[in-house]
C-alpha cells in the first residue's frame, strides 16, 4: 500500500530560529530600503539646490563676459565656477540654442555609463538658469548633476544592509542557542519525563525548575499530575495485590486456598518436567475436627484452624508453600529436592509444632493431631489428579492406622 | 595709428570668418562697410557703462566724445541695461569742456592731451575710456585693445580706484591686462 508519509514535524527551535531570522532580515531590509530611499530623496534635494546655486553662480560670473562677447572669458568663467564636484556637465547656450561654451567633468572612479544612467534616473532634465543682461535674455546656463555621490551612498547602504543581515544571522544563531538552553531543553526534559512515565511507569520522576516562570508553572502542574498519577498507580497496585491475595488465599488462616493450590501444583509439575527434579506433596487433616467443632462450637473450630495454619507455616521453609484446601484439610507443597529425607524432616517439624495445646475461646485447651499423606512426583504420580489422589489416600491410610490405636486419639504423636 | 588699423581691419575680417564661423561674435565688421571696429567698440563701451556705478543714481548719463574719435561712429544715444538714458555729446579735447560729462570717450588724440583730460576728470565720478592708447600712457580707466579677431580692453586699476566710480569686479576679471 503506497502511503505518502507526512514530512517530519518541525522542531520548535528551528521554527523560532526561522521566525527570528525572517523577522530580522525583513526589518533590516525595510530599514535599509527606507533609509536609502529617503536618503536619496534628501540628497537629491540638496544636490538639486546645489546645481541651481552653481548655475546661478555661472550665470552671474559669465554675464559680463557675454555682454562683452568675450568667448574666452565665458569659457574661463564656466570652468572656474561650474567645474566643481557634483556637477557632471555645464554649458552656456545663446537664446537661439547655440552652444557658447561647455564643460564636461570626468566620471572619476565610476564608469561613465553608470554615472550617466544614474543622472538620467535622478535628473531626467538638466537644470536651466537664464542669464539676463539688464532685462534682455542673453544666454541660458544648462547644468547636469553628478550622481556619483548618490551612487556611492546607495552602494554604502547596500553594503551596510548586507553586513546587518550577516550580523542578524549570527545573532539569530546565538538567540536560538539561548532559546534552546532556556526553553527548549526544559520542554524536551518534560517530554522525556512524560515518555519514560508512559513507557516505564516511572511515576517517581519529576521535572526540575528551569528558571522560566511559564515553564516552571507548567512543570509544577505536570509534577503535581505525576504525583497524583503515582498515588493512583500505587493504590491500584496495592489494591490489585490485595485482590490477588484474596483470590489466592484463605481468609481465615491466611494460607493459600484451593485455587492457588491447584495453580501452584500445576506449576510445580511443569517445572519438575522441565528440570527433572522431583518434589513432594503433603496432605494434612485434623483428627476428630468434626467432634471438636460440634462439642466446642464453630469459633473453637476456627481457632483450631487458625492455630494449626500458623504453626504449619512456621514449621516449613520459605521455599515451601502451605495451603488450606477447605474444612480441616491442609496441604504443603515442598520445593523440588531429590529424595524424601527432607520431606520426612518437614513432617516431623510440623508434628512437633502441634504438640503444644491450643487455647480455645472457651478457655479450654485442646491438642490438634494431624493425619499426613505424602505423594512424591514423579514416583507416586505425574499429574495433579494422581498426585492429589495418592496423597489423599495416603492420608486416610494414616488416619485409619491411628484410629486403630485409641491411645493416640486426641494426643500428640510423632508417628507418621 | 590710423594706418595700422587700415591694415589690420581687412586681415581681421578675412581671418575671422573661416576660423570662428557664424556662432562666433564678429567684430561687427562689414555692417557699416567702413570701420570694422565700430560695432565692437560700441558694444564694448556700452557694456563697460552697464557695469559702472555712479555714486549718485542718475537717470541720464552724458556720453562725451572728446576729440577726434575714429571708431565711435556706432555710438549714439542709448539706454543702459539698468534703464539709464545715455546721450552722446561731442566735446573739444580740453579739460574745461568736460563739465557735465559722466563718460568721456577719449578719441585718437596725442598722449599728452589724453593725460590732460584724464587729470581733469580724476576723482569727479567720470568714466574715462581711451580709444587709442596702445602703451597705457593715457591714465584713462579703460583703454580699448584691438586684436586681429576681437576687441578687448585694458584696465588701469589706479585710475579706477581714483575715479570715485564703482566698476563691477566681474569686469575687472574680463580685462585682458590690468595695471
Amino acid at each position: 500500500m503506497a502511503e505518502i508519509s507526512p514530512p517530519p514535524p518541525q522542531t520548535l527551535r528551528d521554527l523560532l530560529a526561522e521566525v527570528h531570522l525572517r523577522l530580522i532580515v525583513f526589518a533590516v531590509i525595510l530599514a535599509a530600503a527606507g533609509l536609502t530611499v529617503s536618503g536619496v530623496i534628501v540628497m537629491r534635494g540638496y544636490a538639486q539646490r546645489n546645481l541651481t546655486l552653481v548655475a546661478h553662480s555661472v550665470a552671474y560670473t559669465i554675464e559680463p563676459a557675454i555682454a562683452f562677447q568675450d568667448r574666452q572669458a565665458i569659457s574661463d568663467g564656466l570652468r572656474q565656477v561650474g567645474a566643481v564636484p557634483g556637477v557632471r556637465a555645464v554649458d552656456v547656450v545663446d537664446p537661439q540654442g547655440r552652444t557658447m561654451a561647455s564643460w564636461v567633468g570626468q566620471g572619476g572612479a565610476w564608469p561613465d555609463w553608470l554615472i550617466d544612467g544614474g543622472n538620467a534616473l535622478i535628473w531626467p532634465e538638466p537644470t536651466v538658469v537664464p542669464v539676463y543682461h539688464g532685462e534682455t535674455l542673453v544666454a541660458r546656463v544648462r547644468i547636469i548633476g553628478n550622481s556619483a555621490d548618490m551612487l556611492r551612498y546607495i552602494l554604502a547602504a547596500l553594503v551596510i544592509a548586507l553586513a546587518c543581515i550577516g550580523v542578524a544571522v549570527l545573532a539569530t544563531r546565538i538567540l536560538a542557542g539561548r532559546l534552546r538552553r532556556d526553553i527548549i531543553e526544559p520542554l524536551e526534559f518534560v517530554a522525556e519525563v512524560a515518555h519514560s512515565v508512559r513507557t516505564e511507569r516511572a511515576f517517581e520522576k519529576r521535572i526540575p525548575s528551569s528558571g522560566i516562570a511559564e515553564i516552571d508553572r507548567f512543570g509544577q502542574d505536570f509534577n503535581a499530575l505525576l504525583a497524583e498519577l503515582q498515588g493512583w498507580h500505587a493504590g491500584l497496585t496495592s489494591e490489585n495485590a490485595e485482590l490477588h491475595r484474596r483470590a489466592t488465599h484463605d481468609s481465615l488462616t491466611g494460607l493459600g486456598n484451593r485455587e492457588y493450590f491447584e495453580l501452584a501444583l500445576a506449576g510445580a509439575i511443569a517445572k519438575a518436567e522441565r528440570t527433572g527434579t522431583p518434589f513432594v506433596l503433603l496432605f494434612f487433616d485434623i483428627d476428630q475436627f468434626k467432634a471438636i467443632n460440634d462439642e466446642h462450637g464453630h469459633t473453637s473450630g476456627d481457632a483450631m484452624l487458625i492455630a494449626v495454619g500458623e504453626r504449619m507455616r512456621g514449621a516449613i521453609r520459605d521455599v515451601d508453600i502451605a495451603f488450606r484446601l477447605g474444612g480441616d484439610e491442609f496441604a504443603v507443597l515442598l520445593a523440588p529436592q531429590p529424595g524424601r529425607v527432607h520431606a520426612d524432616i518437614v513432617v516431623s517439624r510440623i508434628r512437633k509444632a502441634m504438640i503444644a495445646p491450643i487455647r480455645l475461646p472457651s478457655g479450654l485447651w485442646q491438642i490438634a493431631t494431624l493425619s499426613v499423606g505424602m505423594a512424591i512426583y514423579p514416583a507416586d504420580g505425574a499429574t495433579t489428579e494422581t498426585l492429589v489422589n495418592h496423597a489423599d489416600q495416603a492420608m486416610y491410610v494414616d488416619k485409619r492406622s491411628r484410629r486403630d490405636r485409641p491411645n493416640n486419639q486426641g494426643g500428640a504423636s510423632n508417628d507418621v | 595709428m590710423n594706418n595700422i588699423f587700415r591694415i589690420l581691419g581687412p586681415v581681421a575680417l578675412v581671418s575671422s570668418i573661416p576660423l570662428l564661423g557664424a556662432a562666433d561674435m564678429p567684430l561687427g565688421a562689414g555692417i557699416s562697410g567702413g570701420d570694422p571696429f565700430a560695432g565692437a567698440v560700441a558694444r564694448t563701451v556700452k557694456a563697460i557703462v552697464d557695469y559702472t556705478r555712479w555714486p549718485q543714481k542718475k537717470g541720464l548719463l552724458t556720453f562725451c566724445v572728446a576729440g577726434d574719435a575714429r571708431h565711435a561712429s556706432q555710438i549714439g544715444s542709448w539706454r543702459t541695461a539698468a534703464g539709464q538714458e545715455v546721450q552722446r555729446s561731442n566735446v573739444a579735447a580740453q579739460g574745461s569742456a568736460l563739465g557735465g560729462c559722466d563718460i568721456v570717450y577719449i578719441g585718437s588724440i596725442p598722449v599728452a592731451a589724453q593725460r590732460h583730460l584724464t587729470a581733469a576728470t580724476r576723482g569727479k565720478g567720470v568714466l574715462t575710456i581711451a580709444e587709442a592708447d596702445p602703451v597705457n600712457a593715457s591714465e584713462a580707466m579703460f583703454a580699448l585693445d584691438y586684436q586681429p579677431q576681437s576687441l578687448s580692453f585694458r584696465l588701469n586699476i589706479d585710475a579706477v580706484s581714483r575715479s570715485g566710480l564703482r566698476i563691477d569686479p566681474r569686469v575687472l576679471r574680463i580685462a585682458k591686462v590690468r595695471y
